[in-house]
């Protein structure tokens, strides 16, 4: 080992200014998503736990060529009806890497670290040398705040310019306006329109008003007024860790004693589940359990950890979960376009690999893509409510949706493909921990327990979906039906006058008969086609 | 029972009218009107050793008015009225002629627009119901089909053919030079008569060898009928054969290639009929005719050519698969008066070979005659199944 070589530690800021492809700045089009994202996932974060419909407005323009090849200097600015933040935490907020009230804390918000807002100051500030513009109001405040926050690349920590205060005509609220290097890509599967009506989609409660560079300014209003109550959260269950996690874990608890840390710091570590570990003969005794928890050595830890993971423990609660229900995803849904017909599923919280989770499906037709028979269904996968538009095909959604036989259920699909046709399918996991293969939270591990609470959830919205199939088939089949009647009953009547010259009161009665018999034929299907509507109300009944 | 064929052909008005009767007083009480057919496939088939053909059973398939069948009938009923018209008139048509009469009518009228023919089958197909319906042969409503195969040679037989206008034409074959006789499809208008007596009646699968047979003078040395049936016999030349069986009672040989396709497919027909024709079998089967050969034995008694059947021909090899199901299903093959049909088949199952009928023509290179010195010694020697 050269001995010249001077080992130096750097700060997190550091790490993240040298790593931003690894939290969503892989490219000049995802620079733009992955700001806009942080943005406004802060901001609805921050209005559901403060209780408040959230309003959003979202400007992104081009403001002429970038600093970088090929690229274009780009503005986002979003502003939110959010509780505002207090001017001295806005250099933490937008500033400092891991400044974060929800790290680690076990519940279903969306962002979880702290890292993607100051990445995206980081992001202008490398391109174009300037940090995020934030106004922000509290209500509390007469005035607002308006200023610049810098990275302190080297420490870590936010530093605010150009403070002043200005008169802003809103109750509270904060205003952030990243200026930098990317390039705007509206449509495909990765473009913003996609991301916002997917944000959409999942938050019924959000109204926004947007405009993306040249087009018309959009809105799209709130379907729901209820603000979804985020569950408290839960503390991890033993079995989601690994025992590097767990003694990192007992750094949170201080002087405690080790029964005391295991039974708050865990779900599912009660009085009885330490007996056991006693009875287990593993190691653990009373004298081990009544240490303190500072004076805890590797061994101790090692002990405990094994003890625990050798165990049957009851699966954690479901109760930190949060849903979006099928009643507001139903309402949600008609936003994406013009809907001929949807199916929603809301399962059940359930337990996969040890971690509460809940999955919601909306599968939707839509109109104006009916002649698309050919293209893919269209996927839109969400984590904790965040659309996740990147690296598809790793991800435990898609593999869950191309795992299940649409054909059963009357749609098209190639051999293990997504299912053909002008369908939406909208797949969201909710959960505290969900297990993300990057940082840049763009694709759900596949872990064989969730991809099968996905598949099944898909299967139920499938049945549905075939239900309302089914009753256009027989639809179309009266209609045939009715046709058939009408072209050939004449026609049949009149040869059969003509060759035995009957008289025209036979003819007539003829013809009367015919329509008869045919009808009862027709009143058949008719009364098949009201079964199929009946089911179809009794499905949305139950979406009700 | 045997029926009277022209008394079937002149009631078809009536039967069609009582038909179309019952039709709309059915519909005028709203009661679904029911067709019946005859079920034409090969389990509605039954051999009756007494008469020697296959007849059918009792299964019959209904066809009931509803919303799907609402075209079918519509489309039989019009092209009834097509017919009647044309038996009424005296006209004859093709299947072919037919479907474009119907285009021709459906055209002049916006009404019938639906009942438009997309291609020949779907009027063939309506043609067929009305056949059915009315359990006659498509001959009885005047659509003939065009008269293939049946060339016929022999020095004694006179034809005298009764001619729509009642005329008769008085046709004497030993006048036609090297022109064969065409018999028409309508079998019941001929009434054959001998100049001498007439020893047997010879049917040569290929009529090229039938043919060739006559060149060299066959029908000079033997008092004899040839035919060539031209592959598998067309309607005219079963009726042919069955019409010769029937007024000249003479023995009929069939001679044709030994394999599996001209066992079942052409000499099964030409003796017993077909499933698919069942309801016309009485007319157009001549049970008396015997396989002269090739027979198996044949092939070392001779020392002919034969030759293993290749997997690529995709006829044989499906002649050979049909063998194998028809000795297990056909009514035909599995009575015992046909033992001899059926070993035949047996050979040919388990030695997969075959043996064309002009291998005759190896016997002897240098001998025109051979074939015909074979098939004579064959008749004297009693060597047929």
């Amino acid at each position: 080992m050269a001995r010249d070589n001077k080992i130096t530690t750097s700060s997190t800021a550091e790490y993240f200014s040298k790593n931003l492809q690894q939290v969503g700045f892989s490219s000049l089009t995802k620079a733009v998503l992955t700001t806009l994202k942080e943005a406004v996932d802060n901001a609805l974060d921050a209005c559901e736990e403060h209780g408040i419909l959230p309003d959003l407005k979202i400007i992104i323009e081009r403001l002429g060529a970038g600093t970088m090849k090929n690229s274009e200097r780009i503005r986002v600015r979003v502003e939110d009806n959010g509780p505002g933040i207090e001017a001295d935490d806005l250099p933490k907020v937008f500033g400092e890497y891991l400044a974060s009230s929800k790290f680690g804390r076990g519940r279903c918000t969306r962002g979880q670290q702290g890292i993607g807002i100051s990445a995206a100051t980081t992001w202008a500030q490398l391109t174009c040398a300037m940090g995020a513009r934030v106004i922000s109001k509290t209500k509390a405040q007469r005035k607002a705040v308006s200023a610049i926050i810098e990275v302190d690349i080297k420490n870590n920590r936010g530093n605010m310019k150009q403070r002043e205060t200005i008169d802003w005509d809103r109750v509270h609220g904060t205003l952030v306006e990243f200026t930098f290097d990317g390039r705007v890509q509206v449509n495909g599967e990765a473009g913003i329109l996609n991301y916002l009506l997917g944000t959409s989609l999942v938050n019924p409660h959000l109204s926004m008003e947007y405009k993306l560079v040249d087009q018309e300014p959009q809105s799209i209003e709130r379907v729901s007024s209820v603000i979804p109550a985020i569950p408290e959260a839960i503390e991890p269950h033993p079995h989601t860790m690994k025992l590097g996690e767990f003694m990192a874990h007992s750094h949170l608890y201080g002087k405690i004693k080790v029964d005391a840390w295991l039974k708050k710091a865990f779900s599912r570590v009660g009085d009885s589940v330490l007996e056991e570990m006693i009875k287990s003969g593993q190691g653990v005794n009373r004298t081990l359990l009544s240490k303190s928890l500072d004076q805890a050595n590797e061994k101790d830890f090692l002990t405990l950890f094994t003890t625990l993971q050798n165990m049957v423990l009851k699966a954690p609660p479901t109760s930190s979960v949060l849903s979006i229900g099928e009643d507001s995803l139903s309402k949600s849904i008609k936003r994406l376009g013009k809907v001929d017909f949807f199916s929603v599923v809301s399962r059940s919280p359930t337990i996969c690999d040890f971690k509460p989770v809940q999955i919601e499906v909306a599968i939707a037709r839509l109109e104006e893509r009916v002649t698309e028979v050919d293209a893919p269904a269209q996927v839109l996968r969400f984590a904790n409510r965040v659309p996740l538009q990147f690296d598809k095909s790793a991800c435990a959604i898609v593999q869950a949706i191309t795992s299940v036989n649409w054909r059963s259920y009357g749609l098209a699909q190639p051999k293990e493909s997504l299912p053909l046709g002008p369908y939406i399918m909208a797949v969201s996991v909710v959960s505290p921990f969900i297990k993300f293969k990057n940082a840049s939270k763009e694709t759900i591990d596949a872990s064989d327990e969730l991809v099968e609470e996905i598949r099944r959830a898909l299967m139920q919205a499938g049945q549905k979906l075939s239900r309302y199939i089914k009753a256009e088939s027989k639809a179309a089949e009266l209609e045939e039906k009715t046709r058939y009647i009408e072209q050939f009953g004449p026609i049949l009547v009149e040869g059969l006058v003509r060759i035995t010259k009957a008289k025209d009161d036979q003819k007539k009665r003829a013809t009367d008969g015919l329509m008869k018999i045919l009808g009862r034929d027709a009143t058949e299907t008719k009364n098949e086609v009201a079964v199929a509507a009946k089911r179809l109300e009794e499905v949305s009944g139950e979406e009700r | 029972m045997r029926r009277d064929r022209s008394a079937i052909k002149n009631s078809i008005p009536a039967i069609s009218r009582e038909l179309c009767a019952k039709l709309l007083g059915d519909l005028e009480k709203a009661k679904r009107p029911i067709l019946y057919a005859t079920k034409c496939a090969l389990d509605n088939a039954i051999y009756n050793h007494k008469v020697g053909y296959l007849t059918p059973g009792d299964k019959k398939v209904a066809t009931e008015l509803n919303v799907s069948s609402v075209k079918k009938m519509s489309r039989a009923i019009f092209m009834l009225e097509v017919i009647l018209r044309n038996i009424d008139s005296g006209a004859v048509n093709t299947k072919r002629e037919l479907y474009y009469i119907g285009k021709g009518e459906i055209k002049g009228s916006s009404k019938l627009k639906p009942l438009d023919f997309q291609d020949q089958d779907e009027s063939d197909e309506t043609i067929d119901f009305v056949c059915e319906i009315l359990e006659c042969y498509r001959e009885d409503l005047n659509c003939y089909a065009n008269d293939r195969g049946g060339q016929t040679y022999s020095q004694q037989l006179i034809v005298t053919e009764t001619l729509a206008d009642g005329e008769q034409a008085v046709i004497e074959l030993s006048k036609l030079g090297t022109s064969p006789f065409m018999p028409k499809n309508r079998p019941q208008n001929l009434s054959l008569s001998v100049s001498k007596k007439i020893d047997f009646c010879l049917i040569v699968e290929s009529e090229g060898t039938a043919n060739t047979l006559v060149a060299n003078g066959f029908t000079k040395r033997h008092n004899a009928i040839v035919v060539g049936a031209q592959g598998v016999p067309s309607n005219s030349v079963r009726g042919w054969c069955k019409l010769i069986q029937e007024q000249l009672k003479v023995p009929l040989y069939f001679f044709g290639d030994l394999d599996a396709y001209t066992m079942q497919n052409i000499y099964r027909t030409l003796k017993a009929g077909s499933a698919a024709s069942l309801i016309r079998n009485q007319d157009y089967s001549a049970p008396e005719v015997k396989f002269l050969g090739v027979l198996p034995q044949d092939i070392a008694k001779y020392d002919l050519f034969d030759y293993p059947v290749k997997e690529n021909d995709a006829q044989e090899v499906r002649a050979l698969k049909k063998a194998d199901d028809a000795l297990k299903n056909d009514p035909f093959f599995q009575d015992k008066r046909n033992k001899g049909s059926a070993e035949i088949l047996k050979w040919l199952l388990k030695n997969k070979r075959r043996c064309e009928q002009q291998a005759f023509f190896s016997v002897d290179p240098k001998d025109p005659t051979m074939p015909e010195k074979i098939i004579i010694d064959k008749i004297k020697s009693g060597s047929y199944v």
